[in-house]
């Protein structure tokens, strides 16, 4: 305590000194701190050591490109993610959710409608819903493709076809996917847009959670329009479709952005990506082969009554009881 | 991964192995190191070591199968004379190699040097005559221009009289281009002549020279290598000659020289010092007194040297005895204890070299400063050896030869001065009747009824012109004032006070720029006719020798032929002379050769007139085919030496490269030239030499009771090596050959032409007017200079101020100091007033530095050249700088609220002047210190000019000019303008 | 064979970017691309030091590492090249490079790249040495000829070295013994995974 006092006093009374001087000497030349720049010359060593984790090596530089300015740039981890990490993680995530869902369809086959065909059909899904389901999920599945062709492509396909061939189609890829992406970004907004009302979490998906959502064992839980399921599906679209674009945003505009800064953008862009991918491929199995009537709800957008009975009663009385419209209206009616 | 390089690679090693297996020379360890240029001596045997694919060098070849032709010339920009080697394949430039042979540069560049290929390219280049009518620029042909300008500059004559026109030419000439137009000045009838030397060195000419004989660097780039201590005070070379630095960082470590740098700025330069000081601007003289006043105080200085060889250091003495510690620090900021050790490391730790640039020259103490310098050397013994010495870099690519050549108001070619002896030499040499000479000059007549012929009277400085245009007839001592301008290769963003600059440049009648590059002339001003722009090449585009600073002659080839119309100097100066009536004479002793437009004069003929004129600086030994022969042998002079061993080709065997001058005597005499000037190690026919008695033997010196005691201006008991008279002597003459009885080793003929030229007084000729080179080849034989032998002067008396004496800047922060160390007194200079003193005291008795509070400074950039127009106009380049700034001190910019990187006004205290650049937020500067590059241009107080320019002539980048806020204030000497001292203001823009 | 390297000793380089502009001349490099440039280090203080920096020809590069379409390769002497013909101008190089070396030129739509650029230690590309097409895509190529990359030949104070990794290390070193000190090899501990004991 008694030396901080003191080194305390000292700092002030040297700061006095300082002042005097400086106020009896106006515009004197300022010495530097130390006489002898070679004696202090920089080492790199040092200012590696010295470098806060993630800091770069920077220093000035007089062209515009500021970013030039880093001798040496952060992120050495990037590469071992991009080379090793990610393409694990896909195909972990790619290879899990094929068995995951082989052994499913095996224990549990195709989920039937347990009351057969009514016969009458109840419109789930208006044209607009439809549309924004198959923009998103078209988008979805060719930036999906080209962009698994950045990890797996020189793996895969670079053998098979050669380094020409594959350059040419990973610059098409790579082409496609930077526009598609926009078309993507529309998808996942317009999906918050009109689905969120019918996806904020309620006491009822806690029940179907409980009963298993009808997946496992046998009946059916009561949900509204979106069971809980599907509004898992739902925020999974929402939250990791804003990840994607957001990241995919600064990998197109990347130019302000510092190595670092880009490298976590890339890394969150390829993670969320695969999870993204195998959630898609376990909603495309259950709305197509998985379950008998699923598809037609976001095909002609008209499911037999029965089905959305089973899976979605609550939603069918409310219809039934004019206290909701079906399916959203399209910008023009269906016919 | 992919194949097809590795399948390459396969056929690649294969063709290597083939190669070795058919004897084909290999890249070995010894050859790489020269392809790398790296010294050989001491490296450890590493073994041999695979090159795989380093193959034996091929002609590449942008456009296959087409030949390769090599040419050689040397880098345009600064004084350290880059060889440049040139790949031109049918007729343009393809590429650049680097030059190892040279023992200049090595092979190297600095940023500019590795670009200068682009010059030929030259987008942005002026392509074609053109005039501006009603503001407009149309495109005009050659005939048309030289019709119009002549007829012009003839009717100026008559109305006004020659004076009335001012040439001002440029370091940018080759050697035979400067004297060309130094020449066509004087066949004009004007003194009226100049170039960037005013506004660079001048004031070291004049300092130096008065110093100790002529003022030219004395020892040379190479020469650094020898010293111990090197002081770099005022000049900041790792940007403005960067391959210097590889001589200084080569001694730096070889020698584990001392490596001091005093400096306002923290440069690149002072990053590799071993010891930096700052120090205040414009208080150089108080920095040297205070570190003499160590020297004197501890017995440091080398007492020998001074009593042997300085004139009046005793008057030093006194003076620097006011120097105390504490008074240094008060003025200059620099502590007492820094002072003495950079005192004693300088005094004792030897030999020692003081380098300066333009920090200490373009100052109203600019000559004081460089004789406080040139003291300081004195005063240690560091004149005249190996690795010591006055080693000032001169800035432009042949600003040394164009200052010699006299592009220079006071003197024609090689310092003869105005007065009659000189016209008398030169119309001797030129063979032109010197009656008819004097009948082209105005004659003015006083109020008294005296009449004075304006041959022999100083002519206008480029930093005054505008002066000499816009004020009162009256007050400019000439016929009338100056009505034309005649530019050649010279920049219009270069002068002080550019508001005032604009008008002149919008009241004169007629513009004439003839440059590669439109310049700031073409946009500044808002001038709707009487302007011509006239597309001159580079010295890439024609042949012709140009001097580095080390005094180095060097000859470079043409490259390529001159690009779009432009034309080079010779043809455009041959051109206006003939349309002006005097061509006949003026070419006279001139070969005319095929050129581009016809005949025109030919460089090699115009340096064989220079050598036969050019006796009092050593310029006669230089004939063209000497220097190509060093050309073609570079590679065999030593890198520190620069001298060829005795087995080299007999054409250049003993000489040092370039044969810096003094080269004395005829080219067949075969001087070696003077690598370190004064140097008494050495015998004279091997470069030595002795301080020049050019002051006279004996000074009358004035006494404190008013009576005049006689001094001995002679060196004593020092004399160079072998010499065969043992002490001091004067300047060599027929009658001091005859007293001594050397003159019976005259040649009959060189008798002939001795007493032709003396007429009734043949005694009187002396080494510097004897056209046969005679006196000095016998002089030299005796082993005598013929300048003779005298003492450097530390006082010289001829100087407003004798012994340096500290002044303040006109505009300084430290008011409380200018009664104390006020400017001098005004007085008229060069036809013209200097006001300095009544601008000081007003800016003191209105308190400019509370409202102008920063002191700014101006400098060089690396990637940029004088004015910048052309090397702003090569983009490679200016991608490199695309934006003026201003250095501003952390603490400054805080106190303004401004960020690195910002936009800000920078403010003058004159004319409501202001600038509109971007902040550097450094610590490069101190606290009060603002600092900026002195390059741009096509901006002008906040405006950007670029539409002025004519189309496709307007540089990359432009940015306001740095002389748009500087201000009033001129050396006493050589009017050199004051760039590095003024306050300013900062305000976030 | 010989390993290239590039070696900066920065208590040499003064920051005169002849090194920048040689680049520029011999390649006609456009503006904009730099594939060379000079960062200053503490500028302005005590200790300032100025570094040359371009692609270091990494040993085990991590741009060829995270190319998608492999369009890198490393020659016999070590430089690391890469096919304009293959690469798609991701950017994925650019995050991986340490030196910040790939340089894209802005050509195509959103500011997304064209195709990459970069130091080729004046070596070319994949294509025939010295062909028209090698030099329209990447340059000169000195190596080819027996000479070393320009901005080395040409540094104004040697402090650039290019050449045989070994050579240089020991041109390095034996500067360091002459003059007493050394502020290290910049990059190679990065590049290389080595440095240059002193």
């Amino acid at each position: 305590m008694a030396s901080k006092l003191s080194a305390a006093f000292r700092a002030l009374a040297f700061g006095l000194v300082a002042l005097f001087a400086a106020s009896s000497l106006p515009a004197l030349a300022q010495q530097p701190t130390s006489v002898n720049p070679t004696a202090q010359s920089v080492k790199e060593e040092q200012l590696l050591q010295a470098l806060k984790p993630g800091a770069p090596v920077a220093g000035r530089i007089s062209i515009p490109d500021k970013q030039a300015a880093n001798l040496i740039q952060p992120g050495r981890d990037w590469r071992a993610f991009n080379q090793e990490t990610l393409p694990r993680l896909g195909a972990y995530s790619l290879i899990g959710i094929a068995i995951l869902l082989a052994v499913f369809y095996m224990m549990r086959g195709k989920i039937r409608i347990d009351s057969g065909l009514s016969g009458m059909k109840i419109l789930r899904f208006g044209a607009l819903d439809r549309f924004t389901h198959w923009l998103t999920a078209t988008s979805f599945i060719v930036l999906a493709i080209t962009g698994i062709n950045v990890t797996f492509g020189k793996i895969v396909l670079a053998p098979v076809m050669g380094p020409e061939a594959f350059a040419a189609w990973a610059g098409f890829a790579k082409l496609v996917h930077n526009y598609v992406g926009f078309a993507f970004m529309a998808g996942v907004l317009l999906t918050f847009l009109i689905w969120v009302k019918d996806n904020i979490p309620s006491a009822v998906d806690v029940q179907w959670f409980a009963a298993g959502g009808g997946l496992i064992g046998k009946g059916h839980p009561p949900a509204k329009r979106f069971n809980g399921g599907q509004k898992i599906i739902f925020w999974s679209v929402v939250v990791g479709g804003f990840l994607l674009s957001l990241s995919g945003w600064h990998l197109l505009f990347p130019t302000a952005e510092s190595i670092e800064h880009v490298q976590w953008q890339a890394t969150l862009h390829g993670t969320t990506s695969f999870v993204m991918i195998a959630i898609i491929i376990a909603h495309i199995y259950i709305g197509s082969v998985g379950m008998e009537g699923a598809f037609d709800a976001m095909g002609s957008g008209e499911v037999d009554l029965n089905w959305a009975k089973e899976h979605h009663s609550l939603w069918v009385e409310d219809v039934m009881k004019g206290k909701r419209p079906a399916g959203h209206a399209a910008p023009q009616p269906a016919e | 991964m992919l194949i097809k390089r590795k399948e390459g690679q396969a056929a690649r090693q294969g063709l290597a192995a083939a190669l070795a297996a058919t004897g084909a020379e290999r890249l070995d360890r010894r050859a790489f190191l020269r392809r790398s240029g790296l010294a050989a001596g001491g490296l450890a045997a590493i073994g041999s070591i695979g090159f795989g694919s380093v193959r034996e060098a091929q002609a590449k070849m942008p456009v296959a199968g087409k030949p390769v032709e090599m040419k050689k010339n040397m880098c345009t920009h600064c004084s350290v004379g880059c060889t440049v080697k040139a790949e031109v394949q049918e007729g343009v430039w393809v590429g650049q190699e680097p030059a190892w042979e040279s023992p200049i540069n090595r092979g190297t560049h600095c940023a500019k040097g590795a670009a200068v290929r682009e010059l030929v390219k030259g987008e942005r280049r002026i392509k074609y005559p053109m005039k501006l009518v009603n503001g407009e620029w149309q495109r005009i042909s050659w005939d048309v221009a030289f019709d119009e300008i002549s007829k012009k500059m003839l009717e100026i004559r008559e109305k006004s009289g020659a004076d009335s026109m001012w040439f001002l030419g440029s370091a940018k000439f080759s050697n035979e281009g400067a004297y060309l137009f130094r020449k066509f000045a004087a066949y004009w009838g004007t003194n009226n002549v100049d170039h960037q030397a005013r506004i660079c060195h001048s004031t070291t000419v004049a300092g130096v020279a008065n110093t100790w004989g002529y003022g030219a660097q004395t020892n040379s780039y190479n020469d650094i290598r020898n010293a111990k201590t090197m002081i770099i005070m005022g000049g900041n070379p790792a940007e403005a000659h960067p391959v210097s630095l590889q001589h200084v960082l080569s001694g730096k470590e070889v020698n584990r020289a001392n490596m001091i740098v005093i400096d306002p700025r923290m440069t690149r330069t002072a990053a590799h010092a071993t010891e930096y000081v700052r120090m205040r601007p414009g208080t150089d003289i108080p920095v040297i007194w205070g570190m003499l006043h160590h020297i004197f105080k501890n017995g440091w200085e080398d007492k020998e040297f001074i009593q042997q060889r300085v004139y009046g250091m005793d008057m030093i003495r006194k003076e620097v005895e006011k120097w105390t510690p504490a008074e240094v620090e008060r003025v200059t900021g620099i502590p007492g204890a820094q002072l003495e050790r950079v005192a004693k490391t300088f005094a004792t730790e030897k030999p020692s070299t003081l380098i300066w640039c333009m920090g200490a020259t373009q100052k109203t103490v600019g000559t004081a400063n460089v004789r406080a310098f040139c003291i300081l050397l004195l005063a240690t013994g560091n004149v005249g050896g190996m690795g010591n010495g006055a080693n000032i870099f001169r800035g432009h690519c042949n600003v040394q030869g164009a200052t010699d050549l006299g592009l220079d108001v006071t003197t024609l070619p090689l310092y003869y001065g105005l007065d009659a002896g000189a016209w008398g030499h030169w119309a001797r040499v030129w063979e032109t009747d010197i009656a008819w000479l004097r009948g082209r000059f105005d004659v003015t007549k006083a109020p008294d009824g005296k009449e004075t012929s304006m041959m022999e009277v100083p002519g206008i400085p480029s930093t005054r012109w505008f002066d000499a245009v816009s004020m009162p007839k009256d007050q400019v001592a000439q016929r009338d004032n100056v009505k034309g301008l005649f530019i050649m290769g010279h920049g219009g963003n270069t002068v002080t006070r550019m508001p005032e600059m604009v008008k002149g440049l919008e009241k004169a009648e007629l513009l004439v720029v003839a440059d590669p590059h439109p310049t700031t002339f073409a946009h500044i001003s808002n001038r709707k006719n009487g302007t011509y722009l006239l597309p001159i090449c580079t010295q890439f585009e024609c042949s012709g020798s140009r001097t580095a600073s080390n005094r180095s002659i060097q000859w470079g080839e043409k490259v390529v032929d001159p690009i779009f119309e432009s034309a080079n100097d010779y043809w455009v100066m041959h051109q206006f002379a003939q349309k002006l009536g005097f061509a006949d004479r003026m070419f006279k002793n001139i070969t005319m050769v095929k050129g581009k437009y016809g005949m025109e004069p030919e460089a090699e003929s115009i340096l064989r007139e220079i050598n036969r004129g050019g006796w009092s600086t050593g310029y006669c030994g230089q004939s063209p085919e000497r220097l190509k022969a060093h050309m073609k042998n570079q590679d065999k002079f030593d890198l520190v030496s620069l001298r060829a061993p005795k087995d080299a080709p007999a054409e250049v065997a003993g000489d040092y490269y370039g044969l810096p001058w003094p080269c004395w005597g005829t080219p067949e005499y075969r001087h070696p030239g003077t690598h370190q000037l004064y140097n008494t190690n050495l015998h004279v026919k091997d470069g030595g030499g002795t301080f020049r008695a050019r002051f006279g033997v004996e000074y009358e010196e004035p006494q404190a009771d008013g009576s005049k005691k006689k001094v001995n201006l002679l060196a004593e008991g020092s004399f160079s090596k072998d010499s065969e008279l043992k002490d001091g002597y004067p300047q060599f003459t027929y009658g001091m050959l005859k007293r001594l009885g050397w003159d019976k080793d005259l040649t009959e003929a060189e008798k002939g032409t001795i007493e032709r030229i003396g007429g009734n007084a043949p005694d009187n000729v002396s080494w510097a007017i004897d056209l046969s080179g005679g006196i000095q080849r016998v002089a030299l034989e005796h082993g005598c200079i013929p300048f003779g032998n005298g003492k450097a002067r530390a006082n010289a008396w001829n100087l407003p101020d004798p012994v340096p004496v500290h002044r303040e800047p006109i505009y300084t922060p430290r008011t409380d100091l200018v009664a104390q160390y006020p400017t001098r007194p005004d007085f008229r200079q060069f036809r013209m007033p200097n006001i300095g003193f009544t601008v000081q005291k007003a800016a003191v008795d209105k308190g400019v530095a509370k409202e102008f509070p920063i002191i700014l400074s101006s400098g060089r950039l690396v990637e940029y050249e004088g004015g910048g127009e052309e090397t702003r106009s090569n983009p490679w380049l200016a991608e490199l700088q695309q934006d003026m700034f201003v250095e501003i001190n952390p603490a400054d910019a805080a106190d303004r609220g401004i960020r690195d990187g910002a936009w800000v006004w920078v403010l003058g205290p004159e004319n409501g002047s202001k600038a509109r650049v971007k902040a550097l937020v450094t610590e490069r500067v101190g606290k009060g210190v603002a600092w900026m590059p002195f390059h741009f241009g096509g901006w002008f107080q906040g405006e950007d000019q670029r539409g002025k320019y004519p189309k496709g002539t307007d540089p990359y980048v432009l940015g306001e000019s740095v002389n748009a806020v500087t201000t009033y204030g001129y050396d006493p000497v050589t009017g050199m303008q004051e760039t590095k001292v003024t306050l300013c203001q900062i305000r976030a823009a | 064979m010989a390993r290239m390297k590039f070696l900066c000793d920065a208590d040499r380089c003064i920051e005169c970017n002849a090194c920048v502009t040689a680049c520029k001349n011999e390649h006609e490099v456009p503006w904009g691309i730099n594939r060379r440039r000079v960062v200053t280090i503490n500028d302005g203080k005590p200790g300032e030091r100025s570094v040359s920096m371009a692609c270091m020809h990494c040993t085990d590069a991590p741009c060829a590492s995270v190319c998608p379409v492999s369009c890198f390769y490393t020659t016999a002497d070590a430089v690391v090249l890469h096919s304009k013909d293959l690469c798609i101008g991701c950017g994925y190089c650019f995050y991986a490079c340490p030196f910040g070396a790939p340089q894209y030129p802005k050509t195509s739509n959103f500011g997304s790249r064209g195709k990459m650029d970069k130091c080729t230690y004046c070596a070319g590309g994949p294509e025939a040495d010295g062909s028209q097409a090698e030099l329209d895509k990447y340059g000169r190529n000195r190596l080819a000829e027996g000479k070393l990359p320009l901005c080395a030949e040409m540094c104004s104070t040697k402090a650039l070295l290019a050449g045989d990794g070994d050579i240089i290390a020991q041109i390095y070193k034996e500067r360091v013994a002459k003059r007493g000190y050394g502020s290290g090899a910049w990059g190679w501990k990065v590049a290389y995974k080595e440095t240059v004991a002193l």
